[in-house]
C-alpha cells in the first residue's frame, strides 16, 4: 500500500527543548494510533503534518506533496485539534457553515455537508444553540464534526476522546470506525492504550519525542511479555500463599510487602497464574482482599522500554 | 453516603483565623508580573521621575553649587522643597500616566484572567473568604502603586533631612508626612479599585489593557474639550487626572489648579472607587459556587 | 490566490464581527463624539453665546479628537486583533487547516475589520456632524467639507489598521507597543519642526486636511499647529503605499511565522 503521510528525519526543537527528533516513518490507510504519555510529542508530530508548525530538520509530505503552506494539501485533510477552543459566539451550524465555506464550496452544497456531518456526530438538534452552550462531548463531537465536514481523504484526531465520559468516548471510536469503512487515513492520537485498542493495532508509539516502537499492537505486548509482570496480592496469610506459589514454574521471583499483609510476585505468564490462582486461595482458605498488576500500565510499559 | 455533585463545591468548613489569608494571592500577584515581559524596564522607568526629584532635593541644598543652571533666577525659588515640591510630584502627569502604565502591565490580568480561566472556584473551594480574594488582588496593585507614591514620598522627607542636616524641614511642615501617606493611600486605593473594576468587565486581557488606558485617557481628552470650548472650571471634574491633582492639592495645602472645591473632586473619584465594589461584588458572586 | 477564499474570509469575520460583543463597545466608545455633540448644543440651548459656533467646533474639536484619538484606538485594537485573537483563543488552526491561503486569512480580516470600522466612523461623524450643524444641513459646502474630512478620516484608519495589522502579526505586547507609538510617537513627533514629522502617519493626513492646502488655519487652526504640510497628492500616494506595504509586510510574516499557543 502507498504511504499516504510519510515524515523523514523529522525533529522540532521548541529553543533548546527538544519536540520531535528523527522520526521516519510512512502512514498507510486505515487507522493508525498515535500513543505516548503526556509530553511525548505526539502533538508535536502532529502539527508538523498538519502544516502549523515548520520541522526544524527533515521533511513531511503528505500525498507526496509538501505540507507547510500548501493550501492544496488541506482540501484532503481535517484535523480535530487538541484544544477546547471554538468561536464561542457561534452556534455549532454557524460554525460548521461558515468554516466550510472557507472550501470553497457553493451554498447548497455546504448546508448539505453541514447537515451530514452534524447527524453525524449527533449534534443535529443542538445545531442552532451557541457554542458557549455546548457540553464537553458536544464540544468535543463539534470538533470532529469539522474535521469531517468537507469529506477528507485523511483526517487526523488529536486526543478525541479527552474529557469525554464513556458514553461519549463510545460514540466517537464508533464514528473512527467509520471512517476507517469509508476508507479514509485516521490518525488518532491518545495517551491511554485501551482507548486505542478499541479502535486499532497498527500504533506508533512515541517517547520523549522519539519513536519507541512501532507497528501492530500485539508486538508491542509481546515487548511487554519480555520483561515479568508483577502482581501484587493482598490477603490475611501471605506466607502460606507465598510456599504455595514457590514451586509454581511460572511465578519467578516473591517479595513481601510493602504492606504487612502484601506479597508480590513475578511472572512471565499471566495468563497461567490468574488461571490457578483463584483455586489456590480457595483450597488454601487464604482470605483474598486485593489482587492488582502494579505494572499493567503504560508508565510500566514505557518504563520497560525505555530501560528504567 | 450520598453520592457528591461533581465540580468544585464550595468550602463549607470553619474558617480558622489566620493572619492574612490574602497574602498567597498577593504573592503569586507580584511574582507573575515580574515575570512579565516588559514589566521590569516600565517599573524601572516608573521610578525615574523619583529620582529626579530626589535629584532635585540634593540641588536644592547645594543651590550654589548649581546656580550656573537657572541664569539670574532665583534658583532657591525653582529648586524649593515645600508641599508644592511634594504635590508637583505626586500628581505630576508623568508619574500619573506611568502608575497606569503600571496597572496596565500588572493589574490587567488580575480578576479578567481569573475569570478567563474559571479559577474563582479554584480559589472559592478552598478556605478562603470573598474579602480575602479581593484584599489579595486590591494588595497586588498596591504594591506596585505604593512603590511610586508612598515610598519616594517618605524618602523625599528623609533625604531633605539628611542632605539639610536638620529636621527644620519637619519643623516647618510637620504634617507633610501625613500628607504623603494620606495621599498615596488615596491614589493607591484609588488606581488599585479603578483597575479591579476594569479588570472584571472581561474575560480578554488585551481589552482591559486598552479600556484602562482609554478610560484615564479619554477622561482627560474630554475635559480639555469641553474646557476649551465653555472655560469652565467644572469641567475638571470630568478628567480622573484633574480630580487627583485638585484632592493632591487640598492634602498638601497648595492652591488648587482649578476654582472648584476639592470635595466634589474627591466625590468623583470615591463614586469611582463604590462602582467599582459594586461591580466586582456582583461579578465574583457570579461564580456559582459563590455564596 | 483564489478570489473565493479572500471573499469567505471576509464574510467568515464580518459575520464574526457583528455578533461579537467588542463591536457593541466599540461602536459605543466610537459614540463618544455625538456625545460630545449633544452636550455642546445642548448647553447652547442654556448659554447661546458661546465663543464658537457650531461648524467651527466640529471642525475644531470633533475631527480633532477623531483624528488624534479615535481612530487610533479603533485601528490599534482592530488591528492587533486579526492575528492575536485566534492565537489568544486558539482558533488559528480551524483557519489554517483550510485550503485558504494565508494570505488571504490576514487581508480578508483586515477588509472586514475595516469595514466594521468604516461604519462606525461614517456613523459617529456623520452624526456630530448632523448635531453641530443643524443650521447648516442645506448648504452643500458644508457637506463637502464634512465628506472631505470623513475620507482623511478613513484614509487614516486603513493605514493605522494596516500598520496595527503588522504588529500583532509578530509582537507579543502589540497593544503595548501600539499604545507608545499611537500616543507617544505619533502624538509627539508629529510636532517636529522640518522632515522629521513625515515619519508619522498623522503628517500626511493632517497634510490632506483643507486647511493645510488652503493655508488659512481658521477652520482646524488646532491641528495645523507646527505642521509644514505635504503636497496632497504625495501625502495620499504616501498613505497609499504605507497602507498596501504594511500589508504585504504582514502578510508575508504570517506566511513565513510559526504560532505556537500558550500552554
Amino acid at each position: 500500500m502507498t504511504a499516504v503521510i510519510r515524515t523523514q528525519s523529522l525533529s522540532k526543537w521548541y529553543g533548546n527543548v527538544l519536540g520531535l527528533s528523527d522520526v521516519s516513518l510512512e502512514i498507510e490507510p486505515g487507522i493508525t494510533g498515535l500513543l505516548g504519555p503526556n509530553g511525548a510529542g505526539k502533538s508535536t508530530f502532529l502539527k508538523l503534518i498538519t502544516g502549523q508548525i515548520k520541522p526544524s530538520i527533515g521533511t513531511v509530505s503528505i500525498l507526496a506533496e509538501p505540507i507547510w503552506n500548501n493550501v492544496r494539501t488541506f482540501a484532503k485533510l481535517g484535523f480535530c485539534p487538541e484544544q477546547d477552543s471554538f468561536y464561542e459566539d457561534m452556534t455549532g451550524w454557524e460554525f460548521l457553515t461558515r468554516l466550510l465555506s472557507l472550501h470553497g464550496f457553493s451554498a447548497a452544497e455546504i448546508e448539505a455537508r453541514a447537515e451530514r456531518a452534524l447527524r453525524f456526530v449527533e449534534l443535529a438538534k443542538d445545531k442552532d444553540r451557541l457554542i458557549r452552550g455546548y457540553s464537553r462531548g458536544m464540544r468535543q463531537r463539534l470538533k470532529v464534526a469539522q474535521a469531517v465536514a468537507h469529506d477528507p481523504q485523511i483526517i487526523i484526531l488529536d486526543e478525541p476522546l479527552n474529557g469525554l465520559d464513556p458514553l461519549g468516548k463510545r460514540k466517537v471510536i464508533r464514528l473512527i470506525k467509520d471512517f476507517k469503512e469509508a476508507g479514509k487515513t485516521v490518525i488518532v492520537s491518545s495517551h491511554v492504550l485501551p482507548e486505542i485498542e478499541a479502535l486499532t493495532r497498527s500504533i506508533v508509539l512515541l517517547h520523549q519525542g522519539k519513536i519507541l516502537a512501532q507497528g501492530d499492537i500485539h508486538y508491542i505486548r509481546d515487548l511487554i511479555d519480555k520483561h515479568p509482570h508483577k502482581i501484587s496480592v493482598m490477603c490475611s496469610n501471605p506466607r502460606r500463599l507465598a510456599a504455595r506459589l514457590v514451586g509454581e514454574p511460572s511465578v519467578q521471583n516473591i517479595q513481601f510487602g510493602p504492606g504487612p499483609e502484601t506479597i508480590v510476585f513475578e511472572t512471565r505468564d499471566r495468563d497461567v497464574i490468574f488461571g490457578f490462582l483463584p483455586r489456590l486461595v480457595v483450597d488454601n482458605a487464604i482470605d483474598v482482599e486485593e489482587i492488582t498488576s502494579p505494572d499493567d500500565n503504560l508508565q510500566a510499559v514505557f518504563d520497560y522500554l525505555t530501560g528504567k | 453516603m450520598p453520592i457528591a455533585e461533581r465540580g468544585y463545591a464550595h468550602w463549607d468548613g470553619t474558617f480558622v483565623e489566620r493572619r492574612f489569608p490574602w497574602w498567597p494571592i498577593t504573592r503569586l500577584g507580584i511574582r507573575l508580573a515580574f515575570k512579565r515581559k516588559f514589566f521590569k524596564p516600565v517599573f524601572a522607568i516608573s521610578l525615574a521621575p523619583a529620582v529626579f526629584f530626589l535629584a532635585g532635593i540634593y540641588m536644592s541644598e547645594r543651590i550654589e553649587d548649581f546656580q550656573f543652571m537657572f541664569r539670574g533666577r532665583n534658583g532657591n525659588r525653582l529648586l524649593g522643597v515645600d508641599p508644592a515640591f511634594f504635590k508637583t510630584y505626586f500628581t505630576f502627569d508623568t508619574v500619573l500616566f506611568l502608575m497606569v502604565m503600571l496597572m496596565v502591565l500588572a493589574g490587567a490580568g488580575l480578576i479578567s484572567d481569573d475569570l478567563k480561566f474559571n479559577s474563582l472556584q479554584l480559589y472559592f473551594s478552598r478556605p478562603l473568604r470573598k474579602r480575602d480574594y479581593w484584599l489579595g488582588k486590591m494588595a497586588t496593585a498596591s504594591f506596585f502603586l505604593l512603590t511610586v507614591t508612598l515610598v519616594p514620598g517618605l524618602l523625599f522627607i528623609l533625604f531633605k533631612i539628611i542632605f539639610s542636616g536638620s529636621f527644620k524641614f519637619l519643623a516647618d511642615y510637620p504634617w507633610i508626612p501625613l500628607s504623603v501617606a494620606g495621599y498615596s493611600l488615596l491614589a493607591t486605593l484609588f488606581f488599585a479599585l479603578y483597575t479591579l473594576l476594569i479588570s472584571s468587565l472581561s474575560k480578554n486581557r488585551r481589552y482591559v489593557s486598552i479600556l484602562l488606558f482609554l478610560v484615564y485617557i479619554f477622561s482627560d481628552v474630554f475635559f480639555g474639550i469641553f474646557y476649551g470650548i465653555f472655560h469652565e472650571p467644572a469641567f475638571c471634574l470630568l478628567s480622573i487626572k484633574c480630580d487627583l491633582q485638585q484632592v493632591g492639592a487640598f492634602i498638601f495645602r497648595v492652591r488648587p489648579q482649578y476654582d472648584v472645591p476639592w470635595i466634589y473632586s474627591f466625590l468623583v473619584l470615591t463614586a469611582i472607587c463604590s462602582l467599582s465594589g459594586f461591580v466586582l461584588k456582583r461579578k465574583i458572586r457570579g461564580v456559582e459556587v459563590i455564596k | 490566490m483564489p478570489r473565493n477564499a479572500l471573499r469567505s474570509v471576509f464574510s467568515f469575520f464580518f459575520f464574526i464581527g457583528r455578533k461579537a460583543r467588542k463591536t457593541r463597545v466599540f461602536f459605543l466608545i466610537s459614540g463618544l463624539p455625538v456625545l460630545v455633540a449633544l452636550v455642546i448644543r445642548a448647553s447652547r440651548l442654556f448659554a447661546p453665546r458661546l465663543p464658537v459656533d457650531g461648524p467651527s467646533l466640529f471642525n475644531n474639536v470633533i475631527m480633532a479628537f477623531d483624528l488624534q484619538f479615535l481612530i487610533l484606538v479603533l485601528a490599534l485594537f482592530y488591528g492587533t486583533s486579526i492575528v492575536s485573537e485566534e492565537l489568544e483563543g486558539k482558533t488559528l488552526t480551524y483557519l489554517t487547516t483550510r485550503p485558504a491561503d494565508k494570505t488571504a486569512i490576514v487581508l480578508g480580516k483586515y477588509a472586514a475589520y475595516g469595514l466594521f470600522l468604516l461604519i462606525m466612523l461614517t456613523a459617529s461623524v456623520v452624526l456630530s456632524f448632523v448635531v453641530m450643524n443643524i443650521e447648516r444641513l442645506a448648504d452643500p459646502d458644508a457637506w463637502t467639507d464634512m465628506l472631505g474630512g470623513l475620507g482623511v478620516l478613513a484614509l487614516g484608519l486603513l493605514a493605522y489598521l494596516a500598520f496595527f495589522t503588522l504588529i500583532g502579526t509578530f509582537l507579543k505586547k502589540s497593544v503595548l507597543f501600539g499604545l507608545f507609538f499611537s500616543f507617544g510617537w505619533e502624538n509627539v513627533v508629529q510636532y517636529f519642526p522640518g522632515s522629521t514629522q513625515k515619519f508619522t502617519l498623522m503628517h500626511y493626513l493632517k497634510s490632506l486636511l483643507p486647511a493645510a492646502s488652503t493655508g488659512s488655519p481658521g477652520k482646524l487652526s488646532f491641528l495645523m499647529v507646527g505642521l509644514q504640510p505635504s503636497p496632497a497628492a504625495a501625502s495620499i500616494a504616501t498613505l497609499l503605499v504605507l497602507t498596501a506595504g504594511f500589508l504585504t509586510a504582514a502578510c508575508l510574516v504570517f506566511n513565513r511565522k510559526e504560532y505556537i499557543f500558550e500552554e
